[in-house]
């Protein structure tokens, strides 16, 4: 038998019994037959490494495959946050700036009680009060009505004292007092009480507040229906 | 066991999606299943990896066969084989009585020992033609006999294929001289 058809056999493993005592015996004997076994053992060993080469990077690859998935999940994910956060706060600045329609809206309100002339002539709280309040000292103001209702307990000082704190940027307490003024009698105050609360409860965010001082004020008649109208519609 | 004797036909076939379906699908099992013997996750999938190589291999040359575990058992077990030969546990393997004994050609996974020729023999089988790497590949990786080989690729004879076979490997010889 043809040493090539040996070895051949040898690969398929289909020696027999005699054909391996031959075949051990050339690969001891025979250097050629030694050399080209081994040969071929490498060329066997060859293609296999090449093999788990590749497997292996076909393996690798459905790791990077998963790694990239998640990672566009999370970019996905991240994504539709950030689209999330975009159209709210699209959707919030689509919403009335309290603060901007405050400003387009207040007015002070003027001195119907005791418009001062000059000077501070007369030295009595009354004076001294509206003194201030139209010099733009309102801390003054406030502090000198709020006397005059403890001691004379009069309407118009409680409502100066109130508008003297709006203009302090004080809010709060302003409504307090507002709130303090007995509305249901018929006061040549009553509407503005209302209509200043309300741009009170403006400034301070208090949408749903204001807007039902408004509903209100928008349905009677009354010096400042129209403006409260207006607002009302810019606020919804 | 039919629905293992399919993927094992999809596997010795190499379709991809069967690959990626039972790497995936043995691979969190096999991380917890070594979990106990405290190796790192990357170490892990590594020999994950080399197993399930193994197990293609096995597959490819008709060792898995006759099999009567399953394959995961089968897999798995190639896997502690790996791990223990890598990290050299004294432990005594103790290997299931459903297992049968594990092929793993442990001299081909020491990559220092390759002969050099080895080296130069990877290179120049990517230069071989198509038809010789195809009748290589049959022959020596998947082990076929020379009848099997002629019949799937239409040789009209063994003679032919045997002179080609002969040819392929004087070619080969050659290019890794140059």
């Amino acid at each position: 038998m043809e040493k090539e058809e040996l070895i051949s056999l040898y690969f398929e493993g289909k020696l027999t019994e005699a054909e391996k005592k031959t075949f051990q015996h050339l690969l001891e004997t025979d250097i050629e037959f030694a050399e080209d076994v081994r040969y071929q053992e490498n060329v066997k060993k060859a293609i296999k490494l090449n093999k788990r080469k590749q497997l292996k990077a076909t393996l690798q690859s459905f790791e990077t495959e998963k790694k990239t998935t998640t990672h566009f999940a999370k970019w996905a994910a991240a994504a539709s946050v950030a689209m999330i956060l975009v159209s709210s706060y699209w959707y919030l600045t689509q919403l009335p700036d309290s603060n901007a329609l405050y400003s387009s809206y207040y007015q002070t309100y003027p001195n119907v009680i005791a418009p001062t002339i000059r000077s501070e002539t007369k030295n009595d709280l009354q004076s001294q009060a509206f003194y201030a309040y139209d010099n733009g000292n309102y801390k003054k103001s406030a502090v000198i009505f709020s006397e005059i209702y403890a001691t004379e307990k009069e309407e118009y000082a409680i409502f100066y004292a109130a508008l003297s704190l709006m203009e302090s940027n004080k809010h709060k307490e302003a409504i307090k007092l507002f709130d303090s003024i007995n509305t249901h009698k018929e006061s040549r105050f009553s509407y503005y009480v209302q209509w200043y609360k309300a741009l009170c409860y403006l400034k301070l965010n208090n949408t749903t507040a204001a807007t039902k001082i408004l509903k209100q004020l928008s349905s009677e008649k009354n010096p400042q229906q129209e403006t409260a109208q207006r607002l009302l519609k810019e606020l919804d | 066991m039919s629905a293992t004797n399919s993927i094992i036909d999809l596997l010795k076939r190499n379709d991809e999606k069967t690959i990626r379906t039972v790497y995936n699908d043995y691979k969190k099992s096999f991380i917890l299943f070594a979990k106990r013997y405290n190796i790192s996750e990357q170490d892990t999938i590594d020999i994950y990896q080399d197993a399930f190589i193994a197990l293609i291999e096995n597959v490819k040359s008709g060792k898995v066969d006759e099999i009567k575990s399953s394959l995961s058992t089968y897999l798995f077990g190639i896997g502690k084989f790996m791990i223990f030969q890598k990290f050299k546990k004294n432990e005594q393997i103790h290997i299931a009585d459903d297992l049968e004994s594990i092929e793993v050609e442990d001299d081909l996974y020491s990559e220092d020992d390759i002969d050099s020729q080895v080296r130069l023999l990877q290179k120049g089988l990517d230069k071989l033609g198509e038809q010789c790497k195809k009748v290589l590949l049959l022959f020596y990786y998947e082990e076929k006999k020379l009848d099997e080989i002629q019949e799937q690729l239409g040789y009209t004879s063994k003679d032919v294929l045997k002179s080609q076979k002969s040819r392929c490997l004087k070619q080969l010889k050659e290019l890794i001289k140059a």
